[in-house]
């Protein structure tokens, strides 16, 4: 919990380090092409999302994709119906996303660990045949096309201008997110994750916590998915399909579990890395990510941020996720890397 | 009627492959509480090696049938070795994550060699033509993949129900915690347990070659239906997830016959009314979650 | 007078260059009187290199485009527009988002003048979505979907080869024509396949046939012996599969409609897109006489021979239509560039509409200025007899010729409204 962490060291570096996160912001257009600039902060809010359940309530969700998704064609419809301007649409888009969460969190946080990653799994699938079915409102495989990006009659079509419209949306997703972890709600969901039956035995109801996280975390994956399809201008099955998933998950475990900004990191890599192979001319995708993600599981746990903090901190050791709270002398050995 | 048991066949020759898969991913889960992402590149990896086996060593169906998973579940063995086993003891989720870097990589590697263009494996002559079933003929290679997968199913079972190893990997898959209480040693069978999830998966792909498009995308959708037919079989049962790979292919498969348009999802719906019935799944213990 | 040309050209592209230098970063098309922005043509190809469709496009597309420069090149020498032409590429990984900004990217900032290929159909209508946003070029060839030069048409978008209505029509309509009355027809649920089986059932019942019955498959499937078992017994019993099915899902379809001996009892094959890549997945005993339309293959005469032999020779494979149609649509844009005589957008636009193609690839072809769809001659064809195979990928043989305005979908149809 680099963050707790942080709230507790000396003020000088925390500040130090939201100033620098705050100007690498507003500075990113000008290094990264524009459109990409805005997928990384959209794919960043997005993992910072994942990182509520992941990192914070324990719990994998293998199916966020369906947030995401579910928002991104909100968003068109609602930008190419009403033409309002777009902050409602995200808006509109982000609630549907809880709306749509509400029962498949009350489904799936009954079940935990893995059990949990693959019912979330199987639901964001089940969104995904909707989505290609339902082809009147989607556009099935075609995808949603021609959303406009409405502003009180802004020009945006220029990408670099849009990334500052942009910003705000994904700049109140993260501080919500950072609210949630330090309020009193954040604490108890960490208690559950490290000790669930004591957090019970304090009279709180694990289930009806785990369902609001699971809420909030669709909500902002929602504000994320809307600010990802305005952005491109469509939405289309690939944002419901669960390779999408499966990449916030890359982009959180890449980071750093538990930590928050470790998603914002990852996800600037993933997206930055994948921009780069559409010209590298490697064609191994595949080989290049796997191959990432298993040297981060097997040698760098805690992700880049995670690890980075550690090295600061050498003699505190913590796993952000971890089943029985054990160590064995084989992580310890291997944790060090 | 008759229309309805021919279904209920073609859904028994998807469940098929279904119950293999979902067996071999329920013993590996109940023995080392890893949940395998990459199974269905294993039974990806089956179908190709049964591919090579004919094109390269001239080896054909049936050795392949044998010879395949042995390699295979080995291939496996290994990766318990090296990469699985030094995160077993941390949350489960990072052996998911591995496995789904595994898959990747796997997918990868093969689509390399080959492309995505599906590889040509013809039927063993033996098998080619259709066999009288009494009410209807059927393709005499589908019958033979379904007795075949049945067969193993059983034999399996006797294997966990009869023999002391058996007796051990059940208790440990259903019961780890008690298993280890009685002081049985349960680590030295984690990995043959994990190769010989893979030997069946790979089995089942060796299945696959001659009736399905051998591709090196065949396995990532069909992985993520097992998971479900896991879901629904409950876990931690080595029977459940058999029952519920047979029952889901007859599920799709009438489906299909009568609404064809909503027989995907009907797998994902029904995983929902058993979580919400049934947490545990149709045939796993309450208590066998963990 | 040449000279003088010349002398102007390096002038001004001297003096581009200095003013590019001056603000740093001018962009391509600033505004000055060069007969080319930025000195030089850019032809950007966005494809699929390492999912599904790499094997039909992917790299090789972009070796057909560079064939095209080349040719085009030679053919015009010193007279040409510009020496300087390129070829950029990108891999969209099959995610529309990737060829989103790629495009994006292309238009911006690698001063790309035209886009090629760009299959699958939601990073196709994504790609001209930019098209028409920066005003650039796009010519898309790998996509199958109507939409491009339907409802979602635009004045900088062009479809070039094939689309689900021409593959559909021709053979339903033909085998219709030919006797094949009663139909059972199987097609993925998704939109290629949902518009396949809407263009198949006009087709067939324009042509005098009956659909028995159409059934959307899930996508993707591994086992479609429920439909195998079904067709038999629908009343009246179906002449004809017809399978909407493509890639790995049609490989299942044919591998198990031999499987329940369907052929024996009556019933033919009909597929509605077929790559020589399927037919070798597939195997050609299995598919032998099986017909299907077709843009373009390699083996159709003497000069799409010569073109496929020159392709193998810098590649090894021998071209799909896809290859075919990318090397088509970069020469007919180099050479609008010649008539130009600059790479404007407009200007080149105006000197592709209706614009008659005749290469070895699109015969009789139009590129309409209605719908901005090349309509050429298409091809229904059979896959030959192992026997009569001359070499490893000779697949196909013609069986008819359908004319470029059957073909094709009319422009009053299209549902295009160029605005």
């Amino acid at each position: 919990m680099i963050i707790s962490r942080l709230m507790r060291s000396p003020t000088p570096l925390r500040w130090a380090l939201l100033i620098v996160g705050i100007i690498v912001a507003l500075a990113l257009p000008w290094f990264i092409y524009p459109p990409v600039a805005t997928d990384m902060i959209a794919w960043g809010l997005f993992a910072v999302a994942l990182d509520l359940l992941l990192g914070y309530t324990g719990l994998l969700s293998f199916g966020h994709a369906a947030f995401w998704g579910v928002s991104a064609y909100t968003t068109g419809i609602i930008s190419i119906h009403l033409g309002v301007p777009f902050y409602l649409s995200i808006l509109g888009g982000a609630i549907m996303a809880a709306l749509i969460a509400i029962p498949i969190g009350y489904l799936s946080v009954r079940q935990t660990g893995i059990y949990f990653a693959m019912v979330t799994l199987a639901f964001a699938q089940l969104i995904y045949y909707l989505a290609n079915q339902w082809r009147s409102v989607t556009g099935g495989e075609n995808g949603l096309q021609g959303i406009p990006r409405e502003l009180f009659g802004l020009d945006l079509s220029d990408a670099f201008i849009f990334y500052y419209a942009a910003l705000p949306v994904i700049m109140l997703g993260v501080f919500m997110a950072w609210r949630i972890v330090h309020s009193p709600f954040g604490r108890v969901i960490v208690a559950i994750r490290e000790n669930p039956d004591r957090t019970r035995s304090l009279g709180y109801g694990i289930g009806q916590y785990k369902i609001v996280v699971f809420v909030l975390s669709a909500f902002l994956a929602g504000l994320a998915g809307g600010v990802f399809s305005t952005n491109h201008g469509f939405a289309s099955l690939q944002e419901v399909y669960w390779t999408t998933s499966g990449k916030v998950v890359v982009m959180v475990v890449l980071g750093g579990m538990g930590t928050l900004w470790g998603g914002l990191l990852g996800a600037g890599i993933v997206v930055q890395l994948e921009d780069f192979l559409a010209t590298a001319g490697v064609d191994a995708n595949g080989i290049v990510t796997g191959t990432i993600f298993i040297l981060t599981v097997l040698l760098f746990r805690k992700g880049i941020w995670g690890t980075a903090a550690a090295m600061r901190r050498p003699h505190k050791r913590t796993d952000p996720v971890r089943s029985d709270g054990e160590e064995t002398p084989v992580s310890s050995a291997r944790d060090g890397g | 009627m008759n229309e309805l048991l021919q279904q209920v066949f073609t859904g028994l020759v998807s469940g098929s492959f279904y119950a293999l898969l979902a067996l071999g991913l329920s013993v590996i889960f109940g023995m080392l509480g890893v949940v395998n992402f990459a199974h269905g590149a294993f039974y990806m990896l089956g179908a190709f090696g049964a591919l090579t086996a004919l094109n390269t060593f001239n080896v054909n169906f049936w050795l392949a049938l044998v010879l395949v998973p042995v390699a295979l579940g080995v291939f496996g063995m290994i990766i318990e070795r090296s990469m699985v086993r030094w995160l077993t003891h941390l949350d489960p989720l990072y052996n998911f994550l591995l496995t789904f870097g595994l898959a990747l990589i796997l997918q990868d590697l093969v689509r390399l060699k080959y492309g995505v263009s599906s590889q040509p494996y013809s039927r063993p002559d033996a098998l080619n033509g259709s066999l009288n079933l009494g009410l209807f003929n059927y393709p005499r290679y589908q019958v033979f993949v379904l007795v075949f997968s049945i067969a193993l199913s059983v034999l399996v079972w006797l294997v966990l129900t009869r023999t002391r190893v058996g007796m051990i990997v059940r208790a440990s898959t259903e019961r780890p915690e008690l298993t280890n209480a009685l002081g049985i040693n349960v680590s030295r069978w984690i990995t043959p347990v994990f190769g010989f999830g893979v030997a069946l998966a790979s089995l089942a792909g060796v299945l696959a070659a001659p009736m399905r498009a051998v591709n090196s995308g065949m396995g990532g959708d069909l992985i993520i239906v097992v998971f479900a037919v896991v879901v629904i079989g409950g876990l931690g049962s080595v029977f459940g997830s058999v029952a519920a790979g047979y029952l889901i292919g007859m599920l799709t498969a009438v489906g299909n016959f009568y609404l064809p348009s909503v027989s995907q999802s009907l797998v994902f719906v029904l995983m929902a009314l058993v979580l919400l019935l049934r947490p545990a799944g149709l045939f796993g213990a309450k208590e066998g979650i963990s | 007078m040449k000279a003088l040309k010349k002398i102007t050209a390096i002038a001004s592209s001297v003096a581009l260059a200095s003013a590019m230098a001056a603000c740093g970063n001018a962009g391509p098309g600033g505004g000055s009187d060069a007969k080319v922005s930025g000195d030089e043509i850019v032809l950007g190809v966005i494809t699929d290199m390492s999912g599904v469709y790499s094997d039909l496009a992917g790299k090789n597309s972009v070796e057909a485009v560079k064939m095209a420069v080349a040719d085009y090149e030679k053919k015009y020498g010193d007279k040409a527009v510009t020496d300087k032409i390129k070829v950029v590429s990108a891999d969209h990984q099959n995610k529309p988002e990737i060829a989103n900004t790629k495009a994006q990217q292309m238009y911006d900032r690698d001063g790309v003048d035209a886009i090629f290929d760009v299959p699958t159909s939601s990073a196709a209508l994504a790609v001209a979505n930019i098209a028409k946003q920066k005003k650039k070029l796009f010519f898309d060839v790998g996509a199958g979907t109507t939409e491009l030069t339907g409802a979602q048409c635009n004045a900088y978008t062009y479809h070039y080869g094939y689309d689900t209505y021409m593959l559909a029509n021709g053979t339903g309509a033909a085998l219709a024509k030919a006797g094949a009355k009663n139909w059972y027809i199987i097609y993925p649920d998704y939109a290629f396949g949902q518009d396949m089986n809407k263009n198949f059932v006009a087709a067939i019942k324009k042509s005098g046939g009956n659909v028995v019955k159409s059934d959307a498959t899930p996508f993707p499937n591994d086992n479609f012996s429920t439909f195998m078992t079904k067709a038999p017994g629908l009343n009246p019993k179906p002449d004809v599969l017809g399978t909407m099915q493509a890639g790995g899902d049609l490989v299942n379809v044919v591998k198990q409609y031999n499987e329940f001996g369907l052929k024996k009892k009556g019933i033919d094959l009909a597929v509605g897109l077929m790559f020589d890549t399927d037919i070798a997945s597939i195997g050609v005993d299995a598919l032998s006489g099986t017909q299907f339309t077709t843009a373009w293959f390699w083996n159709l005469d003497k000069e799409s021979r010569a073109w496929a032999d020159e392709f193998k020779a810098k590649t090894g494979d021998r071209p799909t239509f896809d290859h075919a149609g990318n090397y088509s649509a970069a020469m007919q844009y180099l050479e609008a560039v010649q008539r130009a005589g600059t790479d404007n957008a407009d200007k080149v636009n105006g000197e592709l509409k209706d614009h008659k193609v005749d290469d070895f690839f699109a015969r009789n072809g139009t590129i309409r200025a209605g719908d901005h769809n090349l309509s050429h001659d298409a091809y229904l064809v059979k896959v030959k007899e192992k026997a009569d195979m001359e070499e490893e990928s000779d697949f196909t043989e013609l069986v008819k010729t359908i004319p470029a305005d059957d073909a094709f979908q009319s422009v009053a149809d299209s549902g295009c409204s160029m605005g």
